[in-house]
């Protein structure tokens, strides 16, 4: 109650005026909610682009694999070819037309394929194959050119065949040595495609999951701010919103238009007192127009008399009708007076107030009221209560509206009580003013502070002075608790702190504890 | 000689009967003052009075339930209701209910002389008329 209110009051006025947090509202840097969800959308078509270059690219070194192995796999099949004439023409004498032509083949596969080998065997790998080749290809050019023929040295024949079937043998290991590694890679390769959508899967819910939880958090975390602060505002707290991120979208221009709300609401509020002051002051009037028929008339017929019988009359009885007529005059200015305080338009003030004085200047006022409807009044004001901080007049508006509305609840000889004293909760008092009327009926009670509800006939009440006076007692940092039970009667109580005292420390060591001053200043 | 006028007074601002009193006699009634309606019940339920004037609006008992028990008890009483601005209403419900006429606060002392002289004309008192109509010219 009291606290939640405390806190809010101090900063407000002064610190943030419309216009500067409108300005800082302003100067943000535009990042709408479209922009998030667009840069939401891009970064999961960004997700996918990657990931489909990605396996493009896998894709198309996949294919130059396999093509590479294809390569691989004729040079290897050319090389056999190439031995087994070699066999041939060993064994029988076969031409050696054919192993050239098979081993041409495989060197021309072997340049072509050598970019892509290039990639897949090292340098000396490389670089073994071309020797063997290149031994094997000058061992066969010698055989060709007859060195090794029918008439040839037997020793040159044989070196040749050593070269050719050491280089051949070498080439055979190697091509299927590197036909075997390029077929495991083309084969890891493949495992890799296959796990891949799994991967992209997984880290698909993932990223969905950050998104998701960023672009939810960011419009949950306003929505729950904005939702605060209807709250406030139903409680009568108009601090405005400030800007709580760097950048500014759809919810600052929602906050901004909840700020130019709050700006028309308290402007409203300060016409409705205003209009309801004008009403109250309608009602007490009329009653104050009675109130001052009593001394008019004491004045009347005192004065009447006095000019009748002027000459009849002796010194002492003359004397004594124009006391009468001075403490009458005396007593009709007192009523004007009383009214005039309470309609004056000043500002709200605060003083040090006697609770008991402004509820005697309260049922003063209503003093009328009171003998009209016939009701009896008590009023009780505890000993040694605390002295309140707040606005005379203010306070006084909200007794007089408590109690007529018990004297509108009361029948002819019923009891209304008023009672001051210390409240429950600490360093608060309370005053309850409690009547044995009809009662407040369950469905009716969560309107009553509805500014404009009332249960009164048409042209007899506002149903303003409720919401009125809660407004009132807010703004001094109290509340208005009501309780009530069908023909059994109604109280309603009034909170509010107690002005602290400055208190002086016993052993004179430490400060006073604060004074008064520290108490929140109503908001005007 | 003819018999004076009874009237009794009830209102609880004691200036009124002090003033009155005066007021009234000089036009030839006899006047009896009271400024709570308990002994003035108490007195009526004894005695009976040409004419009661009453204000409305008092503690404890109103001018309605005093006109009540004066015409139960003497039913050929005037009783004359003097009223505020803010009891209209009330002055007519004791019109409905047998009160001969009522008069506004602030009122001149002729103006309750003129009614009363009208109450005892009605009553038959046609001396205090003419004395109390001469009295006011």
């Amino acid at each position: 109650m009291a606290t939640e209110h405390d806190e809010g009051v101090p900063a407000a006025p002064a610190a943030l005026d419309a216009v500067s947090v409108e300005r800082a509202f302003r100067d943000r840097p535009s990042f709408g909610i479209r922009a998030r969800l667009v840069l939401g959308f891009l970064s999961f078509v960004g997700f996918a682009v990657v990931v489909i270059i990605g396996a493009w690219i896998l894709l198309a070194r996949l294919e130059d694999r396999l093509r590479f192995l294809e390569a691989v796999d004729r040079y290897t099949m050319e090389i056999q070819q190439t031995r087994r004439f070699e066999k041939n023409y060993f064994l029988h004498g076969a031409n050696l037309q054919d192993m050239q032509d098979h081993l041409a083949e495989a060197r021309r596969l072997l340049v072509a394929a050598e970019p892509d080998a290039a990639k897949v065997l090292t340098a000396t790998e490389l670089g073994r194959m071309r020797r063997h080749l290149d031994g094997y290809e000058s061992a066969l050019a010698r055989l060709v050119a007859g060195a090794a023929g029918p008439g040839a040295a037997p020793a040159e024949r044989s070196a040749i065949e050593a070269a050719l079937r050491d280089n051949g043998s070498q080439m055979v290991a190697v091509a299927l040595e590197l036909a075997e590694k390029e077929r495991a890679s083309v084969n890891r390769t493949l495992a890799l495609f296959k796990r891949l959508p799994v991967v992209f899967l997984v880290l698909l819910l993932a990223f969905s999951v950050i998104v998701a939880d960023v672009l939810a958090r960011q419009m949950v975390r306003p929505l729950g701010r904005l939702m605060n602060t209807t709250q406030r505002i139903a409680g009568g707290d108009f601090t405005p919103l400030t800007p709580s991120r760097w950048y500014r979208d759809e919810f600052s221009n929602l906050a901004l238009a909840l700020n130019t709300m709050m700006r028309e609401l308290a402007h409203r509020q300060e016409v409705l007192v205003q209009s309801h002051k004008l009403s109250a002051i309608g009602t007490l009037t009329a009653g104050v127009a009675h109130e001052l028929n009593n001394p008019m008339n004491n004045i009347t017929l005192t004065a009447e008399m006095l000019r009748e019988d002027y000459a009849t009359l002796s010194d002492a009885q003359r004397l004594e009708m124009v006391e009468d007529l001075v403490t009458q005059v005396a007593r009709a200015q007192r009523i004007v007076r009383n009214l005039l305080d309470f309609a004056r338009e000043s500002e709200i003030t605060t003083e040090r107030l006697d609770l008991g004085d402004v509820l005697r200047a309260a049922t003063g006022l209503a003093a009328n009221q009171i003998k009209l409807s016939g009701a009896k009044i008590a009023v009780e004001v505890a000993e040694n209560l605390p002295a309140i901080h707040g606005d005379r007049q203010a306070l006084s508006q909200v007794f007089v509206n408590l109690l007529i509305n018990a004297l509108d609840a009361v029948r002819k000889g019923g009891r209304v009580t008023i009672t001051a004293g210390p409240a429950r909760e600490a360093a608060c008092v309370q005053v309850v003013i409690a009547d044995d009327g009809c009662g407040i009926p369950a469905h009716v009670l969560p309107k009553i502070f509805d500014p404009f509800f009332t249960t009164k006939s048409k042209g007899k009440g506002t149903g303003l002075g409720l919401s009125v006076s809660l407004g009132i007692v807010r703004q001094h940092g109290g509340d208005i608790r009501v309780e009530s039970a069908p023909s059994r009667g109604s109280s309603f109580t009034v909170v509010l702190p107690a002005a602290m005292v400055p208190r002086v420390d016993p052993t004179g060591s430490g400060p006073p504890t604060p004074s008064p001053a520290s108490r929140p200043a109503p908001r005007a | 000689m003819e018999r004076r006028l009874q009237v009794l007074v009830l209102d609880d601002e004691p200036i009124v009967g002090k003033r009155l009193q005066p007021a009234l006699a000089k036009v030839g009634c006899d006047v009896e003052v009271f400024d709570a309606p308990r002994p003035a019940l108490e007195r009526l339920a004894a005695t009976r009075f040409d004419i009661v004037v009453t204000d409305i609006r008092m503690d404890d008992i109103d001018g309605i339930e005093v006109l009540e028990k004066v015409l139960e008890r003497w039913p050929d009483t005037r009783v004359i209701m003097i009223t505020g601005y803010a009891t209209v209403e009330l002055a007519r419900e004791a019109m409905a209910k047998g009160a001969f006429d009522f008069i506004a606060k602030p009122f001149k002392p002729q103006e309750l002389r003129d009614v009363i002289a009208k109450a005892a004309e009605a009553l038959g008192f046609a001396g205090i008329a003419h004395a109390v109509v001469g009295e006011s010219s």
